[in-house]
């Protein structure tokens, strides 16, 4: 049975990526571009050059952690759409505490960084979580608006109290010393060690989630509350926790994008790069694998995206259209299906009552 | 600087003029939601909905040369965009969250390959279209401080007070405003009362999508007098939704709402000099969490009293 699932979805989503390629194939047919042309040049710009596969690795290991991160969440019942305001704080506390240990190993900066990342985060998903398991508030709503007191808060520590030296840069902290970057992987590209940590990080959750007690207990608490509060779980201390561990994902994905990217906290450590993680999230269904691996192709059209713009002139808003196009074919087939379920257990119902009626008739 | 001074850039007629046009475009948009909202839809992607509609308005001013072509495209594709959410969120059952977040970034993605293809200008450079006129209210501008405040706006703040008014007679008045708000609220009651509860979810979806699209319109055509931005809605419809949430989907409370953001928005550009409009920006948004929890926690509130009545009640022979 599960297996079937499985072929099922993997079925429906190749279908849908074919569908939403040939409707970005129509789009750029119709605003005059040839779309094989344009497409050559989205593959050539995620693989022509090692720059190239390098950013887009890292940028599906953001992707994959803002994704794991609502997969996790998800999996107790609670979602977390706070995930750019955390990874926001999480980027600036880390870059701040690295321009004040300025001059300490990078044995002991790092860790605290990381800590500091992942504390902020958790903490500002804590409320959230704590409103809704006390007080039974939308997570939905308050992580929105808190995305938005995070964005203004970090532009006003970047603008004020923790503001670059220089003059130039009108909103960033000062610059991460450079003993405490992260060792890039392929030179010139984002990709650094950080993937390393993230992989990690991947597995632990995959591991949990899947192999451990504590995911089990984690699924019963999302899929039947009240079955799992009766069997003894405490399940508003499993929420919580949950939504603090989904918190310290994000805010550890900004100090990675910090250290291993981008070496100062400015606007572009995120630019709502958590949203992307959550669509990619939707798409896999909160499932951890599929995460993995829609994260790596999202991450290729959009790094392709870049290349396709310059090398092809199409602008590379294109990939918003088909990842988007992606969940609609998803959400419509799975809509489809269940009508279709519906439909055949009525007409199954329908002959049931038929028969037996007809078998009563011959009773009698 | 001086306390008197702050105080009085704080209150001048400029902050308030400033208010009214911060708000309309978010009390527009807010009644469009609280539609959805009393459906029992909850509409997330009221956001990339502006930002479609504010584009098509654009577009349409721009090839028709006249912003009224401009508004009634707006609408029309609202009516669209408002088929195509009830499609999914109604008919499909959908994950509405899913579908909303979705079309937020669908919005962004392709208005911007649109107005790049169309245009060919990228990044926030405008292009001017015609726009929406300014309304000088006779014998009220010439009231000294009330005047500057009320007068000379773009015509859709008056519009929308117009809209407050019909939709509050609409939500509350008349029988399909009932009936929508039923079906949020208790869908098997309204279907044993002999009316789809699907038929009133599209028909609120479409009034969002209108609405939405109004609101787009009104930020392309009358806002930012003729011209479209990228990602110009700005999370205006972020902040439409925290006003539904707020007024508990009233429309006039709903517009108060709005008008409390517009309020925090002026206040931010005006208090520049003295403190950080990022922080000032914050304000609304925390605001709006708390005045959930306190709505939620009132609530539980006066169940647990009303439980406790009728406990006693039947304890009581």
């Amino acid at each position: 049975m599960k297996k079937r699932l499985n072929v099922g979805y993997l079925v429906a989503l190749l279908i849908s990526l074919a569908v939403a390629l040939l409707i970005g194939a129509a789009i750029l047919a119709i605003s005059g571009h040839n779309p094989l042309v344009a497409y050559r040049a989205l593959l050539g710009g995620a693989f022509s050059n090692g720059r190239h596969i390098g950013d887009m690795l890292e940028y599906a290991m953001v992707l994959c952690l803002c994704g794991l991160a609502c997969d996790i969440g998800s999996r107790v019942g609670i979602f977390n759409v706070g995930g750019e305001g955390q990874l926001l704080l999480g980027a600036i506390f880390a870059a701040q505490i690295g321009v004040w240990l300025d001059g300490t190993s990078a044995w002991i900066a790092i860790p605290l960084a990381a800590l500091g990342a992942m504390a902020v985060g958790g903490f500002y998903a804590w409320i959230p979580g704590v409103l809704k398991v006390k007080l039974k508030v939308n997570e939905v709503i308050t992580t929105i608006m808190l995305n938005t007191v995070a964005a203004f808060l970090c532009q006003f520590l970047a603008k004020g109290p923790w503001k670059n030296a220089n003059k130039n840069i009108v909103a960033g902290t000062g610059n991460l010393p450079s003993a405490f970057w992260f060792s890039k992987l392929v030179p010139g590209s984002n990709l650094s060690t950080a993937i390393i940590f993230s992989a990690i990080i991947t597995f632990l959750v995959w591991y949990i989630l899947q192999k451990t007690t504590k995911g089990y207990e984690m699924r019963l608490t999302g899929d039947n509350p009240r079955f799992a509060l009766f069997a003894g779980l405490k399940t508003d201390r499993i929420v919580i926790i949950t939504m603090v561990i989904s918190g310290m994902m994000c805010g550890l994905c900004g100090m990675f994008r910090v250290y291993g990217a981008e070496h100062i906290y400015k606007s572009s450590v995120s630019n709502e790069y958590y949203f992307e993680g959550l669509m990619v999230a939707m798409i896999a269904q909160y499932q951890p694998l599929p995460t993995v691996i829609i994260s790596l192709i999202f991450a290729i059209l959009k790094i392709g995206a870049m290349g396709m713009e310059t090398a092809a002139g199409v602008p590379k808003q294109l990939y918003l259209i088909i990842q988007t196009v992606v969940i609609f074919c998803m959400a419509a087939e799975t809509g489809i299906r269940v009508a279709i379920g519906k439909a055949r257990e009525k007409r199954q119902a329908a002959l049931d009552i038929k028969t037996r009626r007809e078998g009563g008739a011959a009773h009698e | 600087m001086n306390n008197h001074n702050v105080w009085a850039t704080v209150f001048s007629a400029g902050t308030f003029a400033q208010m009214l046009r911060s708000a309309t475009p978010v009390a527009l948009a807010a009644l469009g939601g609280l539609m959805t909202e009393h459906a029992g839809i909850m509409n997330i992607g009221m956001d990339g909905m502006i930002l479609m509609g504010a584009f098509v308005a654009a577009v349409a001013s721009y090839f028709c040369a006249s912003a009224a072509m401009g508004v009634l495209a707006a609408v029309a594709f609202g009516i669209l965009i408002g088929l195509f959410f009830a499609l999914f969120t109604v008919k499909l059952k959908s994950d509405e969250f899913i579908i909303g977040c979705a079309l937020n970034t669908f919005a962004l993605g392709v208005t911007a390959y649109l107005s790049r293809e169309i245009f060919g200008l990228s990044g926030t450079s405008g292009y001017l279209v015609p726009c929406l006129p300014d309304v000088t209210i006779p014998l009220i501008n010439k009231i000294p401080f009330v005047g500057e405040v009320l007068s000379g706006h773009s015509v859709f703040v008056y519009i929308t007070w117009i809209l407050v008014v019909l939709m509050w007679l609409f939500v509350y008045r008349t029988p399909v405003g009932f009936w929508i708000r039923a079906s949020g609220e208790s869908p098997e009651t309204l279907r044993t009362a002999g009316k789809n509860p699907e038929r009133m979810k599209w028909i609120a979806s479409i009034l969002c999508g209108v609405f939405c699209g109004l609101a787009g319109a009104h930020l392309s055509l009358g806002y930012l007098n003729g011209s479209f931005v990228e990602g110009m809605s700005a999370s205006r419809g972020y902040i439409a939704f925290a006003c539904v949430i707020f007024a508990a989907a009233n429309p006039p409370k709903a517009y108060l709402a709005a008008l409390m953001f517009g309020f925090f928005d002026a206040l931010g550009l005006r208090l520049q000099d003295y403190i950080s409009s990022d922080l000032t920006g914050t304000i609304p948004y925390l605001i709006t969490i708390v005045m959930m929890v306190y709505v939620v926690v009132s609530g539980q509130k006066r169940r647990e009293r009303l439980a406790r009545q009728q406990l006693k009640k039947i304890e009581t022979p």
